[in-house]
């Protein structure tokens, strides 16, 4: 359906964004988490506002210059400074849109879909911010394109609008249109999909969400379980200032609102830096924090509830937790070889037998560091090499 | 895409909706009424005023209303939506124009009415009407695309509408300073003019020159209404 291909874009020195390739096919929903000014850039291309310096936008085969209103009428916007036409109601506004677009659905569907029934009537300037953002998506609804294109689609909206805009996407994606978010907030993006880029200067890239992360991120939608989901992060923030109590005890105190914004950022940047496969660790050494690339660190040890990292014969204390850390490291061919250490299996050389059931790993460095092994990872270790 | 009547109609529609509660609208719609009560009622009134009640009628609702509605959908920043919409640009100035031609239609209607005016030549006079009131479309349709917002149009507008109002009493000054002459072919002049003739009971072809020029003012202003157009659409 909607087709990027090699678009990139250059102000004055500075690189907006570089060439990339990007399809969005029907059935599908994608996120495109950037910031503003690519956000901006990238959409006022699609609308036409901005030429094409180089590579070309398609929509079903045919660029804006080529299709004009062709083109228009198989995108659909919903652009975050749109304005409306405040003086009608809901249901004027919508029936105008109707008849502008020619368009199939039914309005009174679709005022009951976006929850707004009791407002029907009501002109629009009355309504609160998430009804007129509700308004809005029921008049991208009405004109029933054939690509959905949202930008930051939620934000600031209430609960009720957010669960309202992902029972949308949903309910478009069945439809088998094509949806394209486009927002700088992880958080909307990861509630209604998993296809999620980043774009920016560095260009294009797919972020890779685990299932289980997913399902976390869905039952937060769920306004039941979101306090749950803000306890859990809560914690994580405790855990993580936990070497200055004062720091935790200041935060606590601070505004709610401020503490709520806090968590909103947490959110959403977290598991930016979990899901890009280039990541160091932090180890704090007195004031200063030091970053480790994975491969550099020869083991890791959990001592008394305090991870240390082990690198060259040097200790460095790290914030995280050493479950934390066995989930961030997997991928790097760390291994969790005993209750209270996770090795680096790239450097280990031998595993030692000293009794039946009491196993060590000695790794290749200078002073034949030991790991212990326990009897269960043994096993386990045994599998992942193949060994019987 | 094909030209819509059903298009052309929901902005009609909407237009009407959108415009009739905007009160700086309304307001000013009421005035040439007001004005044709308060000088019509005797029966009397000369020519000149007659005609400065009706080009009145004809810039506070024909101008004003059009610029009105493009000035409100910059404002609101509706318009960058409209252009993204199947409606083509025809369609969209087709249902603002109608709407102001229509508003137009009723209210000068409404104060020729009050003021008892009874021109000799009905035909030349509605032809010359009708035409005016296109041109004073298209000079809406100029302001609303130089205006960001309706409150800057209604400013603007003042001074237009003394222009095309008050300029008949300029007479005087035309025979003491023969530069000011091209008032002369203004086309609320050539309307006084042509309802002067009508008066007198001529016919089609004497006032022929006269409708002949204000033709050329409703091409001029259109022209230059869509140069504008196109200048602002490349700059926004």
């Amino acid at each position: 359906m909607l087709d990027i291909r090699g678009l990139e874009k250059y102000a004055q020195d500075t690189i907006v964004f570089p060439a990339f390739d990007l399809t969005v096919e029907r059935h599908e929903v994608t996120a495109l988490y950037s910031s503003m000014n690519v956000r901006h850039t990238l959409l006022d291309m699609l609308t036409g506002r901005l030429a094409i310096s180089s590579g070309e936008i398609r929509v079903n085969g045919m660029t804006l210059a080529e299709g004009g209103k062709a083109y228009l009428s198989q995108v659909g916007f919903l652009l975050l400074e749109e304005g409306t036409y405040e003086n009608l109601s809901v249901k004027e506004l919508l029936s105008f849109y109707k008849k502008l677009y020619h368009s199939v659905p039914k309005i009174e569907d679709v005022i009951r879909f976006v929850k707004l029934d009791t407002k029907a009537n009501t002109r629009i300037h009355k309504l609160t911010l998430s009804e007129k953002r509700r308004v809005q998506y029921a008049r991208l609804w009405i004109q029933d394109p054939e690509i959905f294109i949202f930008e930051e689609p939620d934000q600031n909206v209430d609960i009720e609008t957010k669960t309202v805009f992902q029972r949308l996407v949903s309910h478009l994606n069945e439809l088998s249109k094509a949806i394209l978010i486009l927002t700088g907030n992880m958080e909307s993006a990861i509630g209604v999909t998993s296809r999620i880029y980043r774009l920016d200067e560095k260009g294009l890239k797919a972020y890779d969400i685990q299932e289980s992360l997913m399902r976390d991120w869905e039952d937060g939608e769920k306004p039941s379980e979101s306090t749950e989901l803000e306890a859990l992060h809560t914690e994580d923030n405790l855990s993580e200032v936990g070497d200055a109590p004062a720091n935790a005890r200041d935060s606590l105190s601070s505004d709610k609102d401020d503490e709520l914004a806090d968590d909103e950022v947490e959110l959403g940047e977290s598991p930016v830096i979990q899901f890009v496969r280039f990541e160091k660790i932090p180890t704090r050494m007195n004031d200063k924090m030091i970053l480790f690339n994975p491969p550099e660190i020869d083991y890791i040890e959990s001592f008394e509830g305090q991870t240390q990292l082990y690198i060259n014969g040097d200790v460095y204390p790290s914030t995280f937790k050493i479950n934390e850390l066995e989930e961030r490291l997997r991928t790097y061919g760390f291994f969790r070889c005993h209750r209270s250490y996770i090795v680096n299996l790239q450097k280990v050389r031998e595993i030692v037998t000293f009794t039946r059931n009491s196993f060590s790993l000695i790794l290749d460095d200078a002073s034949r560091t030991s790991v212990p092994l326990s009897k269960t990872k043994m096993a386990e270790l045994k599998d992942m090499m193949g060994l019987k | 895409m094909t030209f819509s009547m059903k298009r052309v109609t929901a902005i009609l529609q909407k237009d009407y909706k959108d415009i009739s509660r905007n009160l700086y609208v309304t307001t000013t719609l009421v005035l040439p009424l007001i004005m044709a009560v308060i000088f019509g009622r005797d029966g009397k009134s000369t020519l000149e005023l007659i005609y400065m009640i009706i080009n009145m009628g004809l810039v506070l609702v024909g101008t004003y209303v059009q610029a009105s509605l493009i000035a409100e959908e910059k404002e609101k920043n509706t318009l960058r939506g409209l252009m993204l919409s199947p409606a083509s640009t025809l369609e969209i100035f087709l249902g603002k124009n109608l709407l102001s031609f229509i508003a137009t239609a009723v209210i000068v209607t409404g104060s020729i009415l009050l003021m008892n005016y009874n021109p000799g030549h009905v035909p030349a006079v509605v032809i010359a009407l009708v035409l005016s009131a296109i041109f004073y479309l298209g000079l809406g349709t100029l302001i609303g695309l130089m205006t960001k917002s309706v409150v800057e149009a209604s400013v603007i507008i003042v001074p237009v509408m003394f222009v095309f109002s008050f300029i008949s009493f300029m007479k005087p000054f035309m025979e003491k300073y023969p530069i000011l002459t091209f008032i002369e072919y203004l086309p609320n002049m050539q309307m006084l003019d042509l309802a002067a003739q009508a008066q007198a009971g001529t016919g089609f072809g004497d006032v022929g020159s006269n409708l002949l020029i204000i033709v050329g003012w409703v091409v001029f202003i259109h022209i230059l209404a869509v140069y504008v157009y196109k200048k602002r659409m490349v700059e926004e």
